[in-house]
């Protein structure tokens, strides 16, 4: 028992991502956006082995499916680097599981996007995922550790 | 590993300046692969059935209890609809006895002038997989690939005959469906009734609208109809799109309206773009 609830806690964030990716909904998870919510988590906050290449992966899926090539991919790989190269801001020190990091994350995504082409339905639409998006960031990391 | 010591700031730098390399070397691949990103798609090609069966596999619970809360609520609809389909069935049966009459007839006319009913595309059907209608972009996945004749450039429509959308990436077992709202999708239309031609642009969340006319002094009204038209070769002409809902909207097929499609096999060296 012991050993299954390590396999679980270990593989929880590849399991979390994958799992959000997969239940893609029209309206409250399109193309899997959520996943973006692990894929920043475990790979800045609490960062994890292996998980940034699982996190490359999932991003291209994610832009693979939006018919955005290489979006979300090439933003995760600016943040990486901006990260990497800085100390000046901590972020798994962050207060609440550095939200406000997670919010630029996704706001600068959704930002360019709705410059791209602009239409007020549209701009109503990204303003509704970044705030799902953003709302759902503190469940799904809380979850995180009731679990690990 | 301590986050004071030498290897590990290293490793990070390394890892950051990789990361910052791959941003120049994505942004030279889609100004070069544009607009067939070959290698994104070839790629997407493997990974995207794999993620898509692991996925399947970790899910499957949660997508059970979704299944059984729909059959749930069918079911429970299922008396009212009963009744509203016998009533339905009785004057279809009417209707069916004169049919037979005029099919019969219309058999023995046909033979009598040697014509021949052909569909002018061979078709395939297929179950819309996924609809990933996300920011302006409107695509959804299709259970239909190569391995069952169907290629980039093919066009998708509703049973209707109504055009949904056209293939722009094809798996072994999928196809992805640029839809007729996203905003990369640009397409030749004509308006039936005149010989107006005009291009058809999506607009996301906001729907399509239609403009460019060929004639300057054309102006749209509501409940024009619009359909494809034949320029460049790039789609069959004559496949209902919509009608217009004022002087540039049209109402057009959305992804998450259709369950399940026909691609017509529209077989032409003109890829679409």
């Amino acid at each position: 028992m012991k050993n299954v609830l390590n396999i679980l806690k270990t593989s929880w964030p590849f399991l979390i991502t994958v799992i959000l990716w997969r239940l893609n909904a029209y309206f409250w998870n399109p193309a899997g956006i959520l996943a973006l919510i692990p894929i920043f988590y475990y790979t800045f906050v609490k960062s994890t082995d292996w998980f940034v290449l699982f996190a490359l992966i999932f991003c291209f899926l994610i832009d693979y499916r939006s018919g955005l090539p290489l979006f979300w991919t090439s933003l995760f790989c600016v943040f990486y680097a901006i990260n990497g190269f800085q100390n000046y801001i901590d972020i798994p020190h962050m207060d609440k599981n550095a939200i406000l990091i997670f919010m630029l994350f996704i706001g600068t995504g959704v930002f360019i996007l709705m410059l791209s082409k602009f239409t007020w339905i549209n701009f109503i639409n990204n303003l509704w995922l970044f705030m799902w998006t953003s709302i759902l960031y503190i469940p799904i990391t809380a979850l995180d550790k009731r679990i690990t | 590993m301590r986050k004071d010591k030498l290897s590990y700031k290293l490793t990070k730098i390394i890892k950051s300046v990789l990361a910052a390399l791959a941003v120049p070397i994505f942004v030279i691949y889609i100004l070069v692969a544009k607009p067939d990103y070959t290698l994104m798609n070839g790629l997407a090609h493997v990974v995207l059935p794999v993620a898509g069966f692991v996925g399947d596999i970790i899910t499957w619970p949660v997508r059970a209890i979704g299944q059984s809360v729909d059959w749930v609520r069918e079911m429970s609809n299922l008396r009212s609809e009963n009744k509203m389909l016998r009533e339905k069935l009785d004057t279809a049966m009417e209707n069916k006895y004169s049919c037979d009459i005029a099919l019969a007839e219309n058999k023995k006319l046909e033979h009598e002038l040697d014509v021949k009913r052909a569909s002018p595309y061979a078709t395939v059907i297929a179950d819309v997989q996924f609809e990933d209608s996300v920011f302006h972009h409107d695509t959804f996945l299709i259970n239909r690939g190569k391995k069952s004749g169907v290629y980039g450039g093919m066009v998708v429509v509703s049973f209707e005959n109504r055009l949904v959308g056209v293939i722009t990436d094809c798996g072994t077992h999928f196809c992805r469906v640029r839809a007729l709202t996203d905003t990369d999708s640009n397409i030749a239309v004509r308006v039936v009734g005149s010989g107006v031609s005009g291009f058809l642009r999506g607009k996301g969340k906001s729907g399509a609208t239609v403009g460019f006319f060929s004639d300057a002094q054309f102006v749209g009204r509501t409940g024009l109809k619009i359909i494809t038209s034949n320029i460049s070769g790039i789609l069959p002409s004559g496949i209902y799109i919509g009608e217009m809902i004022d002087d540039t909207r049209v109402d057009v097929l959305k992804p998450n309206q259709n369950s399940r499609v026909m691609v017509l096999k529209y077989n032409d060296t003109d890829a679409y773009r």
